[in-house]
């Protein structure tokens, strides 16, 4: 097999994993960015303050330290992971702490008539949140949430610190073996700027289907 | 309590916020198809008033009964309360994500858990109502003022309440579109839809108020027929204020 088909070939099956630890870290994080702003907001002190913690250390740990406790500290618990969930939950947590930041200050950006509205007709508390607040506030976070999700893209490739045979861990080996690296890591970087432009548009697509007059973020 | 006809009983209600007291010991009734006026200088306590009446804040002290009801008791589920008595606000706040149908039908298929078709009916009845079934697929966002509000009285008529509350329902409206929605509640209560309404339309709470209630320093200061009390007033503060309202809308002669 000459270089190219056997590294494209190892390449793709690298770049599934990198696929598969993103369908399941960007909704899941996006739902935990969602959970945290809502109890931060809405909670009694007591969940409040348990999501303010998690957001604060979350947001105060390198990620490779976090993905490293996971991974080599909460075994020592009795906690294990392996190296792909490890490194899933490692993303979620991280970047659904970062989005729920976006989250929480569109909510705090609904203007209070909204709430009292939504009360005067007779709406419960999670009626209100879930009709009301969280379809306005999620539009207004939309682009913020990008953000980190695209972020999210390009750190997905730190899972070769624990061993996840993903698209950059694949590519770091290969060059290991044959030490091509122009050919080898500009392709990858091509793969991985391909992906974020796909992100990028989709949720610009999504921003426009969600578009409503008066809603815009300016 | 025996009256039926009686919707609301207000009795000695006190709120303070800090060491401000806003409203001290307010007491009035309302009767089925009645449009009960109140008015006031600005701090005197109306807002606090029909908020405390429908529990958005909680009054300090005394009762409140709608339809025979203690809805101060602390058992009663404040969010049945609230389903009954329809809330219209100063600043319109329709919900901004939500198209005039929905706006009017949200209520009805989350609050009531009503069929989806069997709400955008009703709301669909609502809008005619109100004029506006020409613009239930627009955003609150592209109506004017005077359309946001009356999609605001559809949304509070559709859930059929006990009793719609206006808070200075058309203050926040510019002057060529107050007339529009004071038509809509005019209309509303030649129907005898019972209502509460905070305003300083004095046209309209000559023409269909039936009982006016003069509010200062959170107190009633006066109450009575609308027409006697705005040409007669017997007490100086309500003779003050009705002598600047007369003078500020002296040009357009009703």
């Amino acid at each position: 097999m000459s270089f190219w088909e056997s590294f494209i070939s190892d390449l793709l099956k690298g770049w599934i994993t990198t696929i598969e630890i993103l369908a399941i870290s960007v909704p899941a994080s996006v739902l935990l960015g969602l959970g945290l702003a809502v109890a931060r907001v809405y909670g009694n002190r007591m969940i409040s303050l348990i999501a303010s913690g998690f957001v604060a250390l979350l947001r105060g740990l390198p990620l490779v330290v976090t993905l490293l406790i996971i991974f080599f500290a909460l075994p020592k618990l009795g906690i294990y992971f392996s190296p792909f969930w490890a490194a899933v939950t490692a993303f979620i947590m991280c970047s659904g702490a970062y989005q729920s930041e976006y989250v929480r200050g569109a909510i705090r950006s609904i203007d209070v008539g909204q709430s009292l509205a939504a009360q005067a007709l007779g709406m419960s508390k999670l009626q209100e949140i879930t009709h009301i607040i969280l379809p306005q506030a999620f539009r207004r976070a939309l682009p913020g949430i990008t953000n980190e999700i695209i972020y999210l893209i390009l750190y997905s490739s730190l899972a070769y610190l624990v061993g996840v045979q993903e698209l950059f861990a694949i590519a770091k080996h290969f060059n290991s073996l044959q030490f091509r690296p122009i050919e080898i890591f500009s392709t990858t970087a091509l793969i991985y700027a391909f992906m974020a432009t796909i992100a990028t548009l989709g949720f610009r697509r999504l921003e426009m289907k969600l578009r409503i007059p008066g809603l815009e973020v300016t | 309590m025996p009256d039926d006809d009686i919707v609301l009983k207000v009795e000695d209600l006190y709120k303070s916020y800090g060491k401000i007291a806003v409203l001290k010991g307010i007491s009035f009734e309302v009767r089925r198809g009645e449009t009960k006026i109140i008015c006031g200088p600005s701090g005197s306590g109306k807002s606090t008033l029909l908020r405390c009446l429908n529990l958005l804040t909680r009054p300090d002290k005394g009762r409140i009964w709608l339809e025979g009801e203690d809805i101060t008791n602390r058992n009663v589920d404040i969010n049945k309360v609230r389903q009954k008595i329809g809330f219209v606000f100063q600043e319109f706040n329709l919900f901004n994500h939500l198209t005039a149908l929905k706006n009017v039908s949200i209520g009805l298929e989350v609050v009531k858990k009503m069929k989806k078709e069997e709400a955008h009916r009703i709301a669909l009845e609502m809008l005619k109502k109100v004029g506006l079934s020409e613009h239930a697929h627009k955003y609150p966002a592209e109506l004017s003022g005077g359309q946001k509000q009356r999609v605001a009285i559809a949304r509070a008529l559709a859930m059929n309440p006990a009793v719609i509350f206006y808070d200075e329902p058309t203050s926040a409206l510019d002057p060529q579109l107050i007339g529009e929605v004071l038509e809509v509640m005019k209309a509303l209560a030649r129907e005898k839809v019972t209502s509460v309404v905070v305003t300083h339309e004095m046209g309209f709470a000559q023409t269909v108020g039936d009982e006016l209630l003069f509010m200062c320093d959170g107190k009633i200061v006066e109450r009575g027929p609308p027409m006697e009390i705005i040409r007669k007033p017997k007490c100086e503060e309500t003779k003050k204020f009705f002598q600047r309202i007369h003078e500020l809308y002296a040009r357009e002669t009703r």
